[in-house]
Formats: C-alpha cells, structure tokens, sequence
C-alpha cells in the first residue's frame, strides 16, 4: 500500500469529517479532500511529507477555502456584492496539525432522520468510512450509478434542507440516537461484506471501535448505544480466530478462543455491564449478551452455550420478529434439541420470501446433511455457495458439502 | 469557533395537511377552537421574532384549481389533488435549521390526524 491509500485508509474518515464541520457542507469537503489526494499522489513520491495525515488536511482546507472564494466570485459576479468570504483566512491561521474529530456530528448529520433511512447507512460508509462508492453500491447489492445517485440526492437534501451540523439536543436525543444506531449496524454488518468479516474492510473495524467509543463518551446513559459498542468489541475480539490457515471461514462454534483478544472481550464485558445497570433492557442489550455468553468460552474443550444462547434468541424474537435470528436460533436449537427439531422450524418459516437470503440455504443444508438428506442437502449447498457474500465463506461452504454425506 | 461566524438562518414554510371531516364528527374539537390554538402558536412564535407569515385557508371545497397542460388551460371545481388529507394552510418561520424547523413543527395544532410538511425557501443571494 503506498503513503497515500495508507493515510487514506487510517485519516480519511476524520479529515472529511473535520472538513465538512468545518464548512458544513459535505460536497465541499469531498471535492476538497479529493483535491487534496490528487496534489499528494504528484507530490509525495518526490517529497514525502512529514506528518501525511497533516498534509492532507491542511491542503484539503486550503482547496475548500479557494473552492469557496471561486463560489463567491461568481455569485458576486451574478447579484450582490459578496458577503466577506466566511472566515477564510481564519481558519487557515488555526493550528492545521491537529484534526478535530468531527465524525460523530457528521454521524448525526448522514443519520438526520430527513434523510432516508437507505440512503443513512451509505452515507455514512461514504463520508465517515471512506468508502469508495463502488464498495457500498456492491455492498448493499445496487448497480453503481444508482448508488451514486442515491448519495448525491441525500447530500443535496442535507444542503438544501438545513440539516444541521450541530450534535442534536437532549429532547431530540433518544430519535437521533436510535437512528444513528440502526445505521452503524448496518454498516458495520455490510462493511464486512461476509459472515467471515474478511471483506477488504477489516480496517474500518478500527473505525468502528473508535466511532462506538466516541458514541458512549457522549451517551453513557443510553443503554443501547453502550451494547452497541459492546458487541462491536466481541466481534471485533474473535477477528484473528475467523478465518483459518486456507483463508476459510471458521464458524464461531469451531474457533478456538485461546485467539480471541481478551483484551477486547473485557472492553466489552465492562460496556455490557453498565449498560445493564442502567436498567433499561433492549435489543442490542440481548444481541450483545449473545456474544458475551460466547465469550465466557474459553477453549475448544469446554462446550458452547447452546442453552443459553437458545434463551436468548428467544428472548430476542420477543422483541420482534426477524428471520436472521430464527435461523440463528435453529442452529442453538439443533445443539440442545436435534437436527430433527431444528430442521422442523427452518421449513416452517416462509421459504419464498428467504429463497434470497444466503444463511437461510446455508443453514437448511447442514439441517440436512446432519440428517442424511443428502440429495437435498447438496441442492441447498449449491445455492449458499453460489449466493455466498464472500471468498471465505465460499470456502468453507464447499468444504462442507465435500464432506456431507 | 471560528465556523460559527457564518452561521446563518434558513426561512421554511410548514405546510399543514388535514383532514377536514374530523370538524363535523360529534365531539370534535370545534374549528374555533383549533383556530384559537394557532393563534397563541403564531403570537409566540412572532414574539421570538422566527415568524415570517402565515394564514389560515378556507376549506378545500371553497377551491378553484386552474390546470394548464399543452398549453391549454382547465377549470376545475376542488382542490388540485383529491387526497385524504388537504392542505389547510401554511406558516413561514425564519430558524436556525431544519431541526429548529421541526421543532416548530410538531407544537402545530391539529383537531385529528395530520401532517406539516416541511419545505425550505428558495435563499434570495
């Protein structure tokens, strides 16, 4: 990786979010950025700068503030004379190596509930993330120039409609930060592209880390932000366990936690904990326990949770149903119950309307195979692979059907 | 901060949709009243100095709409679209941003169901 995808890869998040804080205005801040990347990819490989991520943010500022002169030469040409260009040079005198981390308040600005909620989460994997829009169009399966427009028109609604920059006040907090979360979940979820989160984003989980940190600094009374930034931690922790020597998928019953990053569990124990004291019981408390019960594990030898994992997602489908966590909970249920019983809940769910969805093949096919079934077995292999959302799942998914009876 | 210095304000109109036949249900809250209930929203918010105008419109039956398609033009008895719900009419206020705009917003009387939908002014520069 050169200099520049590098300092892109780990700054680029915080500089747009610095830039478009700064200038509320989110075209601004990626024409300037993008400017920025254009005069470092001519210039480092001769001269080097010092502090990349300083460059780039002092140079992007300087792009913005000449983009802004440029607008207000010609408006002034069209009517008026010009408002003093806003606090150009001010902000050019500001220390220019310290970036601010603005991306929580452009969190809040690309989860505006004004904004459509298919348009949040691609947002904010454009802006905040630093994703490129080709990544995002294959993430949420939509062709490229469909997503392109899609972004174009939700950050046309955030500049025309006065979407503010501010962090939202108190008595707006509990829809703003509901919407926030839904959104993080989802990208969180597409960024890795795979069940295996092997997708070419495994950096942006450090991302995630930060941005869930940020979050609970400012809300540690919301309970469901703190096990959202729990979860983050228990998945993030089995990341070195995920994949195995082939570049496989390991599904999370068959990794071994001597290589899951404590560290990281303790995070998350610690999070998950003072959300519970807050009393306030809720989904992503539920979903957070999940992978706590997980991570009580701690070696191959001693034998998953299933029961307790089971209680839970029924605890969970309490809160709505979702057929994700039915499937999930068949897998639970087939540990505690049989193949027999789970496989009976599987085939009672609407086949239809879940022929598109990848885990309801993968989880039919093991249901199967573990039943002897193996004609239909196979059949349900064959689409999981075909459908599998990444190379590691394919993988392991055709290492699976080798060994089905 | 320095970005607060062109901090500036944005005039929206909230346009109010309703629908009319709650007015003439048993036990309804009576037109006067919600027209009441207007009247202290507008006072207040002229008082802040964010109310830029406003008026109340005539029920949608009482509407003339004129069509013109292909260059011809069209009289027609009633409002433009046949909905539920009419608009009924409309506010223009002067706010810092869209969510001092749907603040405002949510405080709009309504006798039954409604909507306010919530439309940024062209800027004149």
């Amino acid at each position: 990786m050169s200099p520049l995808d590098q300092t892109a890869r780990r700054d680029g998040g915080r500089i747009v979010a610095a830039l478009a804080a700064a200038f509320r205005d989110l075209d601004l801040a990626e024409e300037a950025y993008a400017e920025a990347c254009a005069r470092a990819a001519a210039v480092w490989p001769a001269a080097p700068p010092l502090d990349p991520a300083a460059w780039l943010y002092a140079t992007a500022r300087r792009c913005a503030l000449d983009m802004i002169r440029r607008r207000n030469i010609r408006r002034a040409n069209a009517v008026e004379p010009p408002a003093p260009p806003p606090t150009a040079e001010d902000i050019l005198t500001a220390d220019d190596r310290l970036i601010p981390d603005e991306r929580l308040r452009l969190i809040f600005v690309c989860c505006h509930p004004a904004v459509a909620p298919e348009s949040r989460a691609a947002l904010t994997l454009r802006l905040v993330c630093g994703l490129s829009v080709a990544e995002i169009a294959r993430a949420f399966l939509v062709a490229e120039p469909a997503m392109f427009q899609r972004l174009t028109r939700a950050k046309k609604k955030i500049a025309q409609a006065g979407v503010s920059f501010e962090v939202p006040s108190p008595e707006a907090w509990p829809d703003r930060m509901a919407a926030v979360l839904s959104t993080l979940e989802v990208a969180y979820a597409r960024a890795h592209e795979d069940a295996a989160g092997s997708g070419p984003h495994a950096g942006y989980a450090r991302e995630m880390l930060d941005l869930t940190a940020v979050l609970t600094d400012l809300a540690p009374g919301d309970p469901e932000a703190l096990a959202f930034a729990a979860l983050v931690r228990f998945a993030e922790a089995r990341r070195p366990a995920r994949l195995d020597a082939g570049g496989a998928m390991v599904p999370l019953a068959e990794q071994d936690p001597k290589r899951w990053n404590r560290a990281l569990i303790a995070e998350g124990d610690a999070l998950l904990r003072r959300a519970a004291r807050l009393n306030h019981p809720g989904p992503r408390q539920l979903r957070a326990a999940l992978h706590a019960a997980w991570a009580l594990r701690r070696s191959l030898a001693e034998p998953p949770p299933w029961a307790t994992l089971l209680a839970l997602y029924d605890l969970l489908l309490q809160e709505g149903d979702d057929p994700f966590v039915r499937l999930n909970r068949a897998v639970a249920l087939a540990e505690v119950a049989g193949p027999e019983a789970a496989l009976a809940e599987v085939e009672a769910l609407d086949a239809e309307r879940l022929d598109a969805f990848q885990p309801y093949h993968a989880v039919r096919a093991d249901l199967l195979a573990r039943l002897g079934r193996s004609g239909e077995a196979l059949q349900a292999y064959d689409r999981a692979i075909e459908m599998a959302p990444g190379e590691a799942e394919r993988l392991w998914l055709i290492r699976k059907r080798m060994m089905s009876p | 901060m320095v970005a607060r210095q062109w901090e500036k304000t944005m005039q929206y109109a909230l346009l109010l949709y309703e629908n009319e036949a709650v007015y003439a249900e048993d036990g309804a809250t009576s037109l006067e009243a919600i027209i009441a209930a207007h009247g202290a929203l507008a006072a207040e918010l002229a008082e802040q100095g964010v109310l830029r105008g406003g008026q109340g419109l005539k029920s949608s039956d009482t509407a003339t709409t004129l069509r013109k398609a292909r260059g011809v033009d069209t009289l027609h008895d009633g409002p433009y679209a046949e909905a539920r719900e009419q608009l009924g009419g409309f506010y223009v206020i002067e706010v810092p941003d869209l969510d001092a705009a749907l603040a405002i917003a949510r405080r709009i009387p309504f006798a039954g169901d409604g909507a306010v939908e919530v439309r940024p002014i062209i800027d004149e520069d």
